[in-house]
């Protein structure tokens, strides 16, 4: 690997000044379980990198006063599928941090990273896509908010702008009653990028009839992770049996998968099938679970398990080698 | 027989420096004022090298020297046949060593002051190519071969000749005949037919080829590296370098795993090569190099791709009557040890049985791919995954247990191999069978006929799954609903394997054994050159001098591979260390102690074991007397079979390994479970992947090997004890042993899952996925 420089930003407006000043050949650092493959693989070839986890909230997870969850970019995998509030509200996404590698990796791993790094593959995405999550940066021209769906431009390429980078994923309020599962299939049990990634989500809408909405974001199946909208109204419309079968049906017609070294297109569009309608099921089952508990005021009560927890224990050992 | 350290588990001698740290590997150890060297690969399959520039590599920053062919004084090697130029270009001592004929042939070689530098100006040398046309596939190499059972067709036009030696591009090749196979089938009432493709498996191992190179004190070109025959190595640098072997050292560090991928040679002869040239020019520093993954990845030879057209026919009651095999392996682009592996193939592609009317004919071919190797149960595996499908779908065809079929037809002492001999004694092959098939549940009825413990599998689906009779219990896996995608599978397979080097050779295995003190032993030291690559051998050769000597185990020093030292011990394959290592530090001490009672002080034993003799096969018939010994093994296989996903998981894997005596059980339970690992990963996830030569799974991220949570939730390593009539205490080998029938035990165990066959491998999910479609 060709030696490269690291420097330590004292601000952002520091951080963003030497990205821009060094086009390309600087870049932006964080745990560098992506970037250090890259660099030693000569895929690219810094001069210097700049180290952004030392900027102030890149590390932290707050609410903000208006409910959203505030990630920091450089909160590492372990830090946000332990953190209370992300299991209180966002049980997906903790299925999602809990997916990725192993545990060493996941001390190291960050969020952001795991964003910037624009894979189809990324196992934080379908999840973040789900949750409608929002993309916080800052850049020469300040900061801004980019939603997670126009974040990913493509393979390796995010929407951010020279010298521009993430600082925080923004989660809108948790709905009462959201249920999610992210599953996911790699070649090996622990280590393997997936080859292809199903998160389901779901939750009552607040009307005068209730309606339930739905969430099917699709991971390593085409350029960037996707949206399957289709069917997402499909199930809104009917969630029995046949509708389950249906959507998982529409899931994938909406991948777009190729073929590559983990696997064929042929058998990643059959597997989002799979994914998508054991996903659903257990979705289905995590709500029905936690309808039994009776909930005061419609909110979550304290010190109890989130309706999104009940998935854990209630997962059911269908998949082998796919993500615990 | 009581023994005081024998069959104790005495703590390896390594562990303590391993754990802590202290162990220096090859590429660990960093001498004062040292140069590094960067290799530059071939990186095409076939071509024919023009012309080299390495004018600017050579002025390139930190650059002390560049080597190209021109500087090999005689340029070739090979474990087997020197066929292999050790630098490819023009200007070479040998024609035709201009030629690149795979990925991973070298080219040239910078020193430079650091790593950094030399790969960097490894990129500046200037290659000009003139490409070769390439052929990977065996049959088209060979096109004689081609098209199943049956003999060769020479009419058929060879595409081109990959080496001068060779017209029809077969590098080797054996032939069997017993009996009358003809006859055989006559009087058959059942004949299986089957094709038969086993993968390329890579190593693996953790520590990636490195070394260093100097002159030692006494001026000897001197290699520390990573190899599993210190003899070997310094007998083809000398080859190489046109100098006496004396004149040559070399020594093992610590070896961070070898399996086979160490027996031919990777850095040995270019370490050495840089830096005798260098004291030519008056440099005398160390040299060192490391490869990197990828680098080791395209560079050491790799498991044999096998293709294994079969015939098999049996009576009503079992009895096998006849098998017809040819076997078609892919040797890539040179020798290493194909005639050998393709020896073990031959042996073992009929399975542990005694069959009256065979005819095998087998055949290692040249081709552009990375070579085919050694590698852990050396062509065993290939010839038993063939064999052991076979039984598996005899036993269906005919109605029988698949261990009761077995038994019927097993080796004893009283059969003869498939090479008109009978097996030297000790054969543990029955007991081994049983061994496995009882932990697993299996029964004898009132007639004392074998039977599978019921519930399990796709046939027993009607009950709701596996029944409380099953001898698996697995508190873990969910009994399957009629709804769930999970089906179980229970497979058997058992296999037979050589102990030592053979065909001919004379096995010999050098040690010596000194003992100091006064009154009474104070110490015994072992000298001995066989290496320990992470099996445990030197704790096995301290608990023999301990058990013969008296000397408590702790006061037994070893010192090892060092080729100024000792004699040859031999190589580190065939398990054969402990048979051999045993025999000749027992033959040693027992000298020793001698010795001492005569009042030497100290007293020394020197000894060199020679093995039973054996011969070379006939050319025409096969027959003779290969090998002096043989280790056994049966294992079960219970897996879990995801029908939607094609995932299988391994829930249960039972081993019985057949070590005549374990010397150490730890050690041998170590190897039952490693090797069981790494056979899986074969069977099931290790995927090689190349293009018209070039190698795409040439890093970890593409080339998945098992990891501790795909390793089985159960794993039981079965030691069954049949003395060898010959080994050390009885031992005989055992480390290839646990990995010979894995993919057969796991291919029956999804098949009576999911009643889909698989004659090829890596049963990854998309292959079982496609298997389950293609069945409706
Ligand atoms: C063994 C192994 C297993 C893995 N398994 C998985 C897996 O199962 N699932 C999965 O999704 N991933 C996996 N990965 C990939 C990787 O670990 C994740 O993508 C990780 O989250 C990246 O985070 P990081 O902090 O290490 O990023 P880094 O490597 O530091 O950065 C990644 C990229 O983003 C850029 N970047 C970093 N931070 C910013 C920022 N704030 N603004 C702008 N650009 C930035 C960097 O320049 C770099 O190009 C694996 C990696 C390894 C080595």
């Amino acid at each position: 690997m060709q030696p490269f420089d690291y420097l330590i930003p004292k601000d952002h407006a520091e951080a963003s000044a030497l990205l821009a000043a060094g086009g390309g050949s600087v870049r932006p650092f964080m745990g560098g379980t992506d970037f250090l493959i890259r660099a030693r693989g000569g895929f690219i070839r810094p001069q210097s990198v700049v180290d952004l986890k030392v900027l102030p909230g890149m590390r932290e997870i707050r609410q903000s006063p208006d409910g959203w969850l505030v990630i920091g970019a450089a909160c590492t995998m372990n830090q946000v599928a332990a953190h209370p509030l992300v299991l209180a509200g966002y049980d997906l996404l903790a299925q999602a941090c809990n997916s990725v590698a192993s545990y060493q990796l996941r001390n190291r791993a960050t969020i952001g990273g795991n964003c910037c790094n624009a894979s189809p593959a990324a196992d934080t995405a379908p999840a973040l896509f789900c949750l409608d999550a929002v993309a916080e940066t800052y850049g020469p021209a300040g900061a801004r908010r980019i939603p997670i769906a126009d974040f990913f431009v493509g393979p390796g390429r995010s929407a951010l702008q020279l010298g521009e980078f993430l600082t925080a994923i923004h989660l809108p309020p948790a709905p009462t009653g959201a249920c999610g599962a992210f599953n996911k299939l790699g070649r090996t049990k622990l280590g393997d990028i997936s080859a292809v990634s199903v998160a389901v989500y779901a939750w009552e809408h607040d009307t005068e009839t209730p309606r339930r909405d739905w969430r099917i974001a699709l991971g390593a199946v085409g350029p960037t992770p996707l949206r399957a909208p289709e069917a997402e109204a499909a199930l809104a419309a009917d969630a029995s049996p046949q509708g389950v079968q249906r959507a998982a049906e529409l899931t994938a017609a909406a991948a777009r998968p190729i073929d590559d070294i983990r696997a064929s297109a042929a058998y990643r569009r059959a597997m989002v099938a799979v994914l998508a309608r054991r996903g659903i099921e257990a979705v289905l089952a995590g709500i029905a679970r936690a309808g039994l508990q009776a909930v005061p005021f419609g909110g979550v009560p304290a010190g109890s398990v989130s309706p999104t927890g009940v998935l854990r224990e209630g997962r059911p050992e269908q998949m082998i080698g796919g993500a615990a | 027989m009581t023994y005081q350290t024998i069959g104790t588990d005495a703590p390896r001698i390594d562990a303590a420096g391993k754990v802590t740290g202290k162990t220096l590997y090859p590429g660990d150890i960093t001498p004062p004022d040292m140069l590094h060297l960067a290799t530059l690969f071939a990186g095409r399959p076939h071509a024919r090298v023009v012309r080299i520039d390495t004018a600017a590599a050579e002025a390139a920053p930190g650059v002390v020297a560049v080597f190209t062919a021109a500087d090999v004084p005689v340029n070739e090697y090979g474990l087997q046949i020197k066929d292999q130029p050790v630098l490819c270009g023009p200007g070479s001592t040998l024609a035709g060593a201009d030629r690149v004929r795979f990925v991973g042939d070298q080219v040239a070689l910078v020193v430079a002051e650091t790593e950094v530098q030399a790969r960097a100006a490894c990129k500046l040398i200037r290659v000009e190519w003139e490409d070769l046309p390439v052929i990977t596939d065996p049959e088209a190499a060979a096109p004689s071969l081609a098209g199943g059972l049956g003999d060769p067709d020479p009419t058929r036009p060879v595409p081109f000749q990959l080496h001068p030696h060779r017209a029809d591009n077969v590098c080797y090749g054996y032939r069997i005949r017993k009996g009358e196979v003809e006859t055989g089938f006559r009087e058959t009432d059942v004949i299986i037919e089957g094709v038969y493709r086993t993968p390329v498996q890579e190593h693996a191992y953790l520590q990636p080829e490195a070394g260093v190179a100097y002159l030692d004190e006494a001026g000897r070109v001197t290699v520390e590296v990573a190899g599993q025959w210190t003899h070997e190595d310094q007998g083809q640098i000398a080859h190489a370098l046109g100098i006496p072997k004396e004149q040559v050292r070399v020594i093992y560090p610590a070896i961070g795993g070898a399996f086979g991928g160490r027996e031919d040679m990777s850095v040995q002869i270019t370490l050495a090569l840089a830096v005798w040239r260098l004291a030519q020019r008056g440099i005398v520093r160390p040299v060192k190099t490391i490869w990197s993954r990828e680098e080791s990845i395209i560079g050491h030879g790799k498991r044999h791709a096998m293709k294994i057209y079969t015939r098999w026919g049996a009576k009503r009651n079992g009895k096998l009557t006849a098998v017809e095999v040819k076997v078609i392996a892919d040797g890539g682009a040179y020798m290493y040890t194909s005639n050998k592996v393709l020896g073990n193939t031959t042996l073992t592609c009929t399975g542990p049985y005694d069959i009256p009317h065979v005819a095998v004919d087998t055949y290692a071919v040249y081709t552009n791919n990375v070579p085919g190797a050694a590698f852990r149960g050396f062509g065993g595996p290939q010839g038993h995954f063939a064999a052991e499908s076979q039984m598996d779908k005899l036993a269906e065809a005919l109605g029988l247990d698949p261990v009761e079929i077995r038994l019927r037809n097993i080796l004893t002492d009283e059969s003869l191999l498939t090479v008109g001999t009978p097996i030297p004694g000790g054969v543990g092959m029955t007991e081994t069978i049983i061994a496995a098939a009882k932990a697993a549940g299996w029964t004898q009825d009132e007639a004392g006929q074998w039977r599978k413990p019921v519930g399990l599998g796709t046939r027993d689906q009607g009950s709701g799954g596996r029944s409380q009779e099953s001898g698996i219990p697995n508190p873990q896996s969910l009994v399957p609903s009629p709804q769930s995608p999970i089906r179980h599978g229970l497979g058997f397979a058992a296999g037979f394997k050589n102990v030592g080097f053979s065909f001919g050779y004379q096995e010999n295995s050098y040690a010596r054994v000194e003992l100091r003190g006064a009154g009474e032993i104070a110490e015994a030291t072992v000298y001995f050159a066989g290496a320990d690559c992470g099996q445990g051998n030197h704790t096995i050769i301290a608990q023999v001098a301990a058990e013969v000597t008296g000397v408590p185990f702790e006061r037994v020093k070893v010192v090892a591979s060092d080729t100024s030292l000792m004699g040859s011990s031999g190589s580190a394959s065939a398990s054969r260390l402990t048979y051999m290592s045993g025999n000749a530090v027992k033959g040693a001490a027992e000298k020793a102690l001698a010795a001492w009672q005569n009042e030497d002080r100290p007293a020394v034993g020197e000894y060199i074991y020679l093995a039973p003799k054996t011969t070379k096969l006939d050319p025409e018939t096969g027959q003779g007397q290969p090998n002096f010994a043989y280790g056994y093994v049966a294992q079960v296989a219970l897996v879990a079979v995801d029908t939607e996903t094609g995932q299988i998981k391994v829930e249960r894997f039972i081993s019985a390994d057949d070590v005549g005596q374990a010397i150490n059980p730890q050690q041998v339970t170590g190897q039952i479970e490693g090797a069981a690992v790494q056979a899986l990963g074969y069977a099931i996830q290790e995927e090689w992947k190349a293009r018209e030569g070039r190698v795409l799974t040439d890093k970890f991220s593409t080339y998945l090997i098992p990891t501790i949570l795909d390793v089985p939730d159960q794993m039981d390593a079965l030691i069954v004890e049949v003395p060898d009539p010959n080994g050390p205490y009885g031992a005989r080998g055992m480390g290839e042993m646990p990995f010979l029938p894995a993919a057969a035990a796991v291919a029956a165990a999804v098949y009576d899952a999911i009643g889909v066959r698989f004659d090829e491998f890596p049963l990854t999910p998309e292959r079982v996925w496609r298997g389950l479609r293609g069945k409706g």
